[in-house]
């Protein structure tokens, strides 16, 4: 992303926000559609309502994709609805490792099924390469806790893929 | 790991409430048109001949330079003034930009009806807007809306009754 780009966009350059609606609703969209699969369309468009609201607001316009990255995030989160009742585990099975797969639906349907916050930090550790500390920051929650839910996350997935 | 999500396009309709939300005081106004898409862009996407029609203030307006979507648009005020304008140009979506001014548009089809918003924004507003909220409560958007909600009404009339 060119920051002069994001320089532009922000002092009010039309085109240029145009131009970097094309490169960031992609990413948005996607973003989106694996962390609230039911309501992805709904999801993408109000985060990029955000992020075009608040686009003066960013001092740091190197740091765009992070800051994108958080809103659509909390955003996408904020829209699910389904409830989210996380899977507790014994450590035994969150620790062996996940299995290969084949199809790729197969592994949205299991993600899918997820509850959401378990479901946000496996698809940005897994699908996004995040760290965990870099989820921490798009979820504005503890690196600790980002922890312990990917535990729990790698187990149901596990369990569901297995069952 | 393939990315099985493939993302569409952004509903022009959607891109021109996204585009609004990062420009303070732009005026968006919205028409449902009795008249199938086709006829309404054939309209808006004609700049040289709609936009003295439908703006008041243009005398003229000549595409000087065209590449893809892209354009250059000389626009002339009745004034005698000339300010160029550079525009992004496709099926459902117009945007122009000059140095003080930001006039878009975008449409999608409604069975055999159109849907066709615009927006209108001072440049300068978005400047104002940011140094003071205080003054963008304070400012009255109803002249702004009613000469917006104008132009569609003219585009409407040139889309329905196209020998006119």
């Amino acid at each position: 992303m060119d920051p002069a780009k994001v320089v532009a966009a922000q002092q009010g350059d039309a085109l240029a926000l145009d131009e970097l609606l094309d490169e960031l609703a992609p990413y948005v969209r996607r973003l989106c559609a694996r962390i609230a699969p039911a309501a992805a369309d709904d999801a993408a468009q109000e985060a990029l309502l955000a992020v075009f609201r608040g686009l003066p607001s960013l001092r740091a316009p190197e740091a765009i994709m992070t800051w994108v990255r958080s809103v659509t995030v909390r955003t996408a989160m904020r829209l699910v609805r389904q409830p989210d009742q996380e899977v507790a585990v014994g450590p035994a099975l969150a620790e062996r490792s996940v299995p290969s797969f084949e199809g790729l639906a197969d592994i949205d349907d299991a993600l899918a099924r997820l509850p959401p916050s378990q479901r946000a930090v496996l698809v940005l550790r897994t699908r996004e390469g995040l760290t965990e500390e870099e989820i921490a920051t798009a979820l504005g929650i503890p690196a600790g806790t980002v922890k312990s839910r990917l535990h729990r996350a790698r187990a149901a997935f596990r369990e569901m893929w297995e069952s | 790991m393939t990315d099985a999500v493939t993302p569409a396009d952004i509903d022009p309709i959607d891109r021109l409430a996204i585009l609004a939300a990062a420009l303070p005081g732009a005026v968006v106004r919205q028409r449902q048109i009795t008249a199938p898409f086709d006829a309404v862009w054939r309209v808006v996407a004609d700049l040289e001949h709609a936009i003295p029609r439908y703006e008041p203030g243009v005398a003229h307006v000549r595409v000087v330079e065209r590449h893809g979507e892209l354009l250059r648009v000389l626009v002339q005020d009745t004034g005698g003034r000339e300010e160029m304008m550079d525009a992004k140009l496709r099926p459902g979506w117009c945007l122009m930009q000059s140095a003080t001014v930001v006039v878009a548009f975008a449409a999608r089809a409604l069975g055999d009806q159109t849907l066709l918003a615009h927006l209108e924004h001072r440049r300068a507003a978005t400047a104002r807007s940011a140094r003071s909220a205080r003054s963008a409560r304070s400012y009255d958007p109803r002249p702004a809306e009613a000469k917006v909600d104008q132009e569609l009404q003219v585009i409407e009339r040139l889309a329905t009754q196209p020998g006119e």
